[in-house]
C-alpha cells in the first residue's frame, strides 16, 4: 500500500456558477475527504484560485489533478505534499496565460 | 450587422449556425417557448419527437456514432431534464459529442423549488463533460458556439445547456461567432517528439508487438493511419468492442475483438506480446480481466488524447498524448519496416480452436434450436457486411460483437463504458435518421427492448426505417448466464414473461414476422433486410443460450472458458 500523507491541490480556474461543487465531486468519487478549502481571486486577473487539503496518495492526489484539469473552466491543477509550497506554480501559470491569452 | 431577437430564436439561429438540420426532443412548460419558435423554423431543422426523453437522448447518441456529427436534445426543465441523465453519463463514458438543451425555470424561480425545477447544473456536472446554464438572451449564441466546440473536439463528450425561461423570452442581439478558442480548455498539441522517438524504438526491437485499438480510431479518423502503420510495422491488432469496424474484419492483420468475450486469440496475443500499443482506448475492466495480470510480457505504449487516461489504469512505458491519426502518421514514419510472420500467424492457430469449439457451434448447429450467433452472423452475410449495427446490452451485444462483419468504420454503435440497457432501440432510431441511406440492424434482447418500447412510436410517425432484430429468449439471458455459471443456476428474477410482440408490432403499424425453424432463417432475414420500411423480425432463439468463450470477472485473459466445463489450453 501507498502511503497515505497531507497533499494541496492548488486549482486556477475561471469562476463559474456550479464548477467548486463538481471539483469536490470528483474527491469525493473516490473517497477522499476535503480538510480544508479556501477559494479567492488569483494575482491573475478573472481567475480564482481554489486550494484544497486531503489526506490521500500520490498517485490519487495526481489522478484528482487529472481529472480537475479536464474541467472545460480549469486553468490547470497542481499538487504537492503540505510540506512543501511550489514556486514554480508561479511561473508556470504566468507562461501558459501568455500563450494562451494572444 | 447582428439582429435582434428573442433568445428562443437565437437558440435555433446558432444551431442552424453550426450546420445542425436535427433535433431529437420532447415538449413541455419550460422549453415551450422555443417549440413556439421552432414552429417557424420546421422548413430548416427537423424535429424528432420521441416517446420519452432518455430515447431522444440514446437517437443523438446513435446519431452522432453514426455521422461524427454532434447529436441535438431539446427537452423541458424538471423530469425532462433528469430523463435524459442516463444518456448523459453514456455519452461520457462513450466519448460521444451530444449537446442537451434543457429548459429551465425563469431566474426568479431558481432554487425555490417552483414547478419543474430541479438542479440540472449540480447534477450533470459530475458526469457531463460541460454544464453551463444560461440566463440571458444574449448568452445564447456564445453558449451554443462554445458547446459545440467542446463537446466536439479533444476527447468528444456530451455538454448540457441549462436555459432559463428569462433568456428564452428576453431579447438580445443576435451575431454568430463559432468557437475555437477557450482560455481554460486546451485542444490536443502535437504529440511529444522525444515520446515518438521512445515508441519507435520499443516497436522496432520488438519480437511480438501488438496492437489493441478503441473507438479513439474512429473518433480521430485515424482509420487509414491504423492500417498504414500496422501494414509497415507487421504488426496483429485487436479492437475494443467500441474500436469494431474501425477496421474491416477481413483486414490481414485484425485478429478480434479484445476481452471478456473477445476472441482467444487477441486475448492471448495480448498475454504474450512483448510490446503492446494501445490507441485510442481505456483499459476498460471488460478488456484487461484482472489489470495486474494484464499483458504480463509486454512494454506498453500507450497513445490517447485524454491525458487522465494515460497510466490510469495499466502503468505504462511511453505515454503519447495527442490525437490517434496524427500519432499513428508520424510514428509509422518513424519505424522500420517488420515482419512478424510467426507471431501474426499464431492467431490462426487459436482460431481454429476458437471456430472448432465455440463459434462453428454457435453459427452453424445442424439441430435444436435457432442460436443467438447464427441470427448475427446470417444478418451479416446476407446484409454483404454494409449495414450499420446497432445493439442493445447483454447477450444479443456480445453475439452482436462477436459475429458481425464489417467492410465500413462507423458500423457498430452500442453502450460500453456504461453498458446501458434500453440504448439500443432509439440509438438505431438515430443511426437511421443520421445515415438514411444506409442499412441499419439492431440486435435486442426481449428484455432491452422493453425499457425503451415507447420508440416504437417514434418509428411509426417518422417513418423511421430500421430493422429490429429481437434475439427472443424468455431470459435476461446475460445476467441468467452469470447466474448459471457462478450462483448455482438459482435464477432470481431473471425469467421473463413476454408481452405478444406480433401484437405490439400491429399496433405500432410496424411490420413483422416471428421465426423459430431454421429452415425459414435466411428468408425470413431477406425479407426483413430487403423492407424499405421498419421491420421486426422476432427470433425465437435457444433459451438458454451462453456467450463464450469467456474471461470470468477477476480473471487473467489467457483465462479462457470454451463451454461450462472446459477452459482453453494453449498448445492444442
Ligand atoms: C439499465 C440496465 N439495467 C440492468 C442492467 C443489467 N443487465 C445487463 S445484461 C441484462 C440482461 C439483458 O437481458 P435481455 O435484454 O433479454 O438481453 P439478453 O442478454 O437476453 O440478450 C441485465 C439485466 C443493465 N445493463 N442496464
Amino acid at each position: 500500500m501507498e502511503n497515505s500523507n497531507m497533499y494541496i491541490i492548488s486549482v486556477y480556474s475561471e469562476n463559474q456558477v456550479g464548477l467548486l461543487s463538481s471539483i469536490s465531486n470528483i474527491f469525493t468519487r473516490r473517497g477522499i475527504n476535503i480538510e480544508s478549502l479556501t477559494v479567492f481571486p488569483s494575482e491573475f486577473p478573472g481567475i480564482h484560485h481554489f486550494t484544497f487539503r486531503a489526506i490521500t496518495t500520490e498517485r490519487a492526489a495526481q489522478q484528482v489533478v487529472g481529472f480537475i484539469e479536464k474541467k472545460v473552466e480549469v486553468v490547470k491543477a497542481f499538487c504537492f505534499p503540505d510540506n512543501s509550497t511550489s514556486a514554480a506554480e508561479h511561473g508556470i501559470m504566468e507562461e501558459y496565460l501568455q500563450n494562451r491569452n494572444q | 450587422m447582428g439582429q435582434r431577437l428573442t433568445g428562443a430564436e437565437i437558440l435555433l439561429e446558432s444551431l442552424i449556425a453550426e450546420g445542425v438540420d436535427t433535433v431529437f426532443g420532447y415538449p413541455g412548460g419550460s422549453i415551450i417557448t422555443v417549440y413556439d419558435k421552432l414552429y417557424s423554423y420546421q422548413d430548416r431543422l427537423k424535429h424528432i419527437l420521441v416517446r420519452h426523453e432518455q430515447g431522444a437522448i440514446h437517437a443523438a447518441q446513435g446519431y452522432a456514432r453514426a455521422t461524427g456529427r454532434p447529436g441535438v436534445v431539446i427537452v423541458t426543465s424538471g423530469p425532462g431534464a433528469t430523463n435524459v441523465i442516463t444518456g448523459v453519463a453514456d455519452a461520457m463514458v462513450d466519448s460521444t459529442p451530444v449537446i442537451v438543451i434543457a429548459g429551465q425555470v425563469g431566474n426568479a424561480s431558481l432554487g425555490t423549488d417552483a414547478f419543474q425545477e430541479t438542479d440540472v447544473v449540480g447534477m450533470t456536472g459530475p458526469i457531463d463533460k460541460w454544464t453551463y446554464q444560461i440566463r440571458r438572451p444574449e448568452d445564447v449564441a456564445p453558449a451554443v458556439a462554445k458547446a459545440f466546440h467542446i463537446a466536439s473536439t479533444g476527447r468528444p463528450g456530451p455538454v448540457v445547456l441549462d436555459f432559463t425561461k428569462d433568456a428564452q423570452v428576453g431579447v438580445g442581439w443576435f451575431e454568430y461567432e463559432k468557437c475555437d478558442h477557450i482560455r481554460s480548455y486546451a485542444l490536443p498539441a502535437p504529440a511529444d517528439e522525444a515520446a515518438l522517438d521512445a515508441a519507435a524504438e520499443l516497436i522496432d526491437n520488438a519480437e511480438r508487438p501488438f496492437v489493441v485499438f478503441g473507438q479513439g480510431v474512429v473518433i480521430s479518423h485515424a482509420e487509414e493511419q491504423l492500417k498504414a502503420f500496422l501494414k509497415k510495422g507487421g504488426i496483429p491488432a485487436a479492437s475494443t468492442m467500441l474500436g469494431l469496424s474501425a477496421l474491416p474484419s477481413d483486414f490481414p492483420y485484425y485478429v478480434g475483438m479484445a476481452g471478456m468475450h473477445g476472441n482467444v486469440a487477441s486475448n492471448m496475443m495480448t498475454q504474450k506480446c512483448d510490446v503492446l500499443i494501445a490507441v485510442g482506448m481505456r483499459f476498460s475492466d471488460r478488456v484487461t480481466g484482472t489489470p495486474s495480470h494484464y499483458a504480463p510480457n509486454a512494454k506498453v505504449i500507450h497513445i490517447d488524447v485524454d491525458r487522465t487516461e494515460i497510466g490510469k489504469i495499466i502503468p505504462v512505458d511511453v505515454g503519447i498524448l495527442g490525437d490517434a491519426a496524427e500519432v499513428l502518421e508520424r510514428l509509422t514514419a518513424k519505424i522500420k519496416f517488420s515482419f512478424h510472420d510467426e507471431w501474426a500467424a499464431s492467431a490462426r492457430r487459436y482460431d481454429a480452436v476458437e471456430k472448432a469449439k465455440v463459434a462453428a457451434p454457435e453459427t452453424a448447429p445442424d439441430q435444436g434450436p435457432i442460436n443467438m450467433g447464427e441470427v448475427v452472423s446470417k444478418v451479416a452475410e446476407l446484409s454483404g457486411r454494409k449495414a450499420i449495427i446497432v445493439t442493445d446490452v447483454g447477450q444479443n451485444q456480445l453475439m452482436g460483437a462477436r459475429y458481425s462483419r464489417f467492410a465500413d468504420t462507423r458500423s457498430f454503435i452500442s453502450s460500453g463504458g456504461l453498458g446501458t440497457m434500453g440504448f439500443g432501440l432509439p440509438a438505431a432510431i438515430g443511426a437511421k435518421v443520421g445515415e438514411p441511406g444506409r442499412q441499419v440492424c439492431l440486435f435486442v434482447g426481449d428484455g432491452g427492448i422493453q425499457m425503451t418500447i415507447q420508440e416504437l412510436g417514434t418509428i411509426m410517425q417518422e417513418g423511421t426505417a430500421v430493422k429490429i432484430i429481437i434475439l427472443n429468449n424468455n431470459w435476461l439471458g446475460n445476467v441468467r448466464q452469470w447466474q448459471e455459471l457462478f450462483f448455482g443456476e438459482r435464477y432470481s428474477q431473471t425469467r421473463l414473461l413476454n408481452p405478444d410482440y406480433s401484437l405490439i408490432a400491429k399496433a405500432y403499424g410496424i411490420r413483422y414476422r416471428c421465426v423459430s425453424e431454421r429452415r425459414e432463417l435466411d428468408e425470413a432475414i431477406r425479407e426483413m433486410l430487403d423492407a424499405k420500411e421498419a421491420y421486426i423480425l422476432d427470433a425465437h432463439v435457444v433459451e438458454m443460450g451462453m456467450v463464450y468463450p469467456m474471461v470470468p470477472g477477476g480473471r487473467r485473459l489467457d483465462e479462457i472458458l470454451l463451454n461450462k466445463d472446459e477452459w482453453y489450453r494453449d498448445g492444442e
